[in-house]
């Protein structure tokens, strides 16, 4: 066989590997682990409910699908569909609150309302049930738990 | 072959058992899928959730007669109402219960809806591999609003 066929080949092959992999690589992308990750803004639930509160749209563009610590005083605990664990965290105000949803592993007699936590999450965004009216809650997922007082 | 199954644990709403109003608010970037992949493929390709970040719902019980509010127990009901998904809003009915239980009420509700109703385009070359129907199931706990 020429050199250059050989070559044409062997690059041919190369190429098709790379692709291969690269498309096994996102496949089997996992969510970010939380734990692990590096915090983009580190912030009390307090704050971070009132930036929303002041202006959902500056507050979603810097916030929404950034990796956010957030520390505060635990409001509730739910164990939500399929496993999940929501903690809501207390904010300046009594209807809005941090929602925190965490998969499946998280233990949830360990947390009690009160307790103060820090735990790492991607914010998702907030919800604001009635148009005109402040927004509710501000949403966190994928979390993990980074201190429990 | 795989579930193409999403799950959101955020969804906020609220009952009026006055009038039998009910609404729901969604952020579609709450959806979580097992498949990280899949989850950015449904934001990013179909639902386009940066430019369109909700879904919601208003609408009312139309039997509302048929519930006691005040007594525990398990009401079927029908609910009807606007349905908005990717900024599209289509008029839907579905069936659901409602149960009254010490301290709150539950709802749920299961319903298809087909993804072109909203504009969610699914290439050619995947559409046939995926149901003409998407299933929607709606699981919701209620706590009484506490009057500021």
């Amino acid at each position: 066989m020429k050199t250059y066929v050989k070559i044409a080949i062997f690059v041919v092959a190369f190429i098709a590997l790379s692709a291969i992999l690269a498309g096994l690589y996102l496949y089997n992308l996992k969510h970010t682990d939380m734990a692990k990750a590096r915090p983009d803004f580190i912030i009390t639930a307090t704050a971070l409910q009132k930036e929303f509160e002041i202006n959902e749209t500056t507050a979603s563009a810097k916030y929404i699908n950034k990796v956010i610590e957030v520390t505060g005083a635990i409001a509730s605990v739910t164990q939500a569909g399929g496993n999940n664990l929501n903690i809501s965290l207390k904010t300046g105000n009594d209807i809005s609150s941090v929602i925190c949803t965490f998969p499946a592993i998280v233990d949830p007699s360990k947390f009690k309302t009160g307790d103060i936590i820090a735990l790492r999450g991607e914010c998702s965004g907030f919800t604001q049930l009635f148009p005109g009216e402040p927004p509710l809650d501000v949403l966190l997922n994928n979390c993990a738990v980074i201190v429990h007082k | 072959m795989e579930d193409i199954k999403g799950d959101n644990n955020q969804v906020v709403g609220a009952i009026d058992i006055s009038t039998g109003e009910m609404v729901f608010q969604a952020v579609i970037k709450s959806f979580h899928f097992d498949r990280a992949l899949m989850e950015e493929h449904f934001n990013e390709n179909y639902m386009e959730s940066d430019k369109i970040p909700k879904s919601s719902f208003k609408g009312k019980i139309t039997n509302l007669s048929s519930v006691d509010f005040s007594k525990n127990g398990t009401y079927d009901v029908t609910v009807e109402g606007d349905l908005t998904i990717h900024d599209v809003t289509n008029r839907i009915s579905t069936k659901g219960t409602i149960e009254v239980v010490s301290g709150g009420i539950n709802a749920n509700a299961k319903f298809n809806i087909v993804p072109e109703d909203y504009k969610i385009s699914i290439p050619g070359v995947v559409r046939d591999k995926i149901n003409k129907n998407l299933e929607v199931t709606v699981a919701m706990k209620y706590a009484p609003l506490t009057a500021k």
